[in-house]
């Protein structure tokens, strides 16, 4: 589903991704840990083209979505792509309905009764049916993330990247949420999950790929790489984030 | 002391002249509404133009800064004389139709409108960089969530990032009508008579500023309740915000 060949960013002077390869099959759950500063959310801004790579390729569904492209196609690619992130980003002079309808109507122009019986549907399922008519700033941040996620699935995307998206909730609220992303997987949704949840990594991811400055140091089946890591970095940075 | 009071708030002189001085503010508020609207317009093109990404953004993007760099840069006064001496000798060559070289349309004065079109070129250069401060504090987190679902910028632009830019910038857009209120007096200078005109007219004849005094009054009868209402909005978006914090 989605592929990348050595992938190269750069940001001024600093190199962030040096190099990545990366494959991610349909109906996978790929989780990504690793130190901040490694490149683990430039990966995912490279994926959904937010950040274009300047060196390597990326494939969506077989096909190449790098390279030399109109801004249209771009846009076309990224309704593919859902993405959620660790601020939320939901539009604050809109809805949690108006949310989740605005891409619809906007971008897949949907007709209105249409997109908002999906909008309301999805938010059913994320179990935020009586929060509708809400505004972000009267939501908690679980609700708000949850909410985040229903626009992303609302574009029917064939994958879906989560940049760190319970990093800035507080302890008690992340469950919720991780809750959404469980039922997601087990629906067969392509997920590529930057985390430091490894908990919920070793529930559900297929793969784990651990990221240190710029590359993929170790990549693997879930319970090898978070229980019998082979690399000094991956069992150095395991052992600092394990230990809490 | 008596003296000072004569000169500035002699009661029967304000009263005689209310109706020519009321005349007079007829026009400044005239003035104020349909350049305020026309500025508040053209400033917000300017500044989403000042703004589009890209190469091809660079034919926009140039002629919007040099614009707003040049009606920032130069007194109202030069522009309203320089629109007021132009397009009347053009419009005699020939180089412009009538219609646009001496506006008369809605029954208003051609400096009536010459005073608009002044006032709009150089308000809207003001306005385009107060939308500009608003647009730049949206946070960037809500452009990459626009895109991330697919929006083009424009998209994003038009039902993400200005509906909240706007939105935070009330207050100063506000000011920047009231100020624009007071500087429709310069629209004197070009034969329109606006409230200013009027007082002055009156003071060279009866050598009191009486009647001025009263065109001031009239002013802040209304830019003191436009400061309130600036405060106001300034006090809520402050309870907004601080909601947004707990």
């Amino acid at each position: 589903m989605v592929r990348l060949e050595g992938v190269r960013k750069r940001f001024g002077d600093l190199e962030v991704l040096r190099g990545v390869d990366l494959e991610v099959a349909r109906g996978e759950v790929v989780c990504v840990i690793g130190p901040s500063g490694s490149g683990k959310s430039t990966l995912l801004r490279c994926i959904n083209l937010l950040a274009p790579p300047d060196e390597g390729r990326v494939f969506l569904g077989g096909v190449e979505i790098t390279g030399k492209r109109t801004q249209a196609e771009i846009n076309r690619v990224r309704q593919r792509i859902g993405m959620v992130f660790q601020q939320f980003n939901l539009f604050p002079h809109k809805s949690a309905l108006e949310n989740v309808v605005l891409a619809q109507t906007t971008v897949l122009k949907r007709p209105v009764k249409e997109a908002r019986s999906k909008a309301e549907s999805i938010l059913a399922r994320v179990g935020l049916s009586d929060k509708l008519g809400e505004y972000p700033e009267r939501l908690s941040g679980g609700q708000q993330q949850r909410v985040a996620i229903a626009r992303a699935l609302a574009m029917d995307p064939h994958v879906m990247l989560f940049d760190e998206v319970t990093s800035a909730l507080d302890p008690e609220l992340i469950k919720e949420v991780l809750d959404v992303m469980r039922g997601l997987a087990a629906d067969g949704m392509t997920m590529v999950v930057v985390t430091h949840e490894m908990g919920f990594a070793r529930d559900v991811a297929n793969d784990v790929i651990f990221m240190d400055e710029g590359v993929i140091v170790e990549e693997g089946p879930v319970r090898r790489v978070i229980d019998a890591p082979r690399e000094e970095r991956t069992k150095r940075f395991l052992g600092l984030v394990l230990e809490r | 002391m008596d003296a000072i009071i004569e000169q500035y708030f002699d009661l029967s002189l304000m009263w005689d002249s209310r109706s020519e001085i009321l005349d007079g503010f007829r026009y400044t508020l005239q003035l104020s509404v349909v350049a305020g609207v026309l500025s508040l317009a053209w400033g917000l093109i300017l500044a989403i133009l000042r703004q589009i990404p890209g190469r091809a953004g660079l034919l926009a993007r140039i002629p919007a800064i040099a614009y707003i760099d040049a009606f920032r840069g130069v007194p109202m006064l030069l522009v309203v004389l320089l629109i007021f001496g132009s397009l009347g000798a053009l419009t005699q060559e020939g180089a412009i139709p009538e219609f646009i070289g001496i506006p008369t349309w809605f029954d208003q004065p051609d400096v009536f409108w010459y005073g608009v079109f002044a006032i709009t070129l150089t308000y809207g250069a003001y306005m385009a960089e107060v939308y500009r401060a608003g647009i730049e504090a949206v946070p960037g987190g809500q452009m990459e969530a626009a895109r991330s679902l697919g929006m083009s910028h424009g998209q994003a632009m038009r039902r993400v990032i200005v509906p909240q830019a706007v939105r935070k910038v009330i207050p100063p857009l506000l000011n920047d009508f009231i100020a624009l209120m007071k500087d429709t007096s310069l629209v004197s200078v070009i034969g329109l008579i606006e409230v200013v005109q009027v007082g002055r007219d009156i003071q060279a004849e009866t050598l009191n500023s009486s009647a001025l005094m009263l065109g001031a009054i009239l002013f802040l009868v209304v830019t003191i309740p436009l400061a309130r209402l600036v405060d106001w909005q300034i006090a809520r978006q402050q309870a907004q915000f601080q909601r947004g914090l707990a």
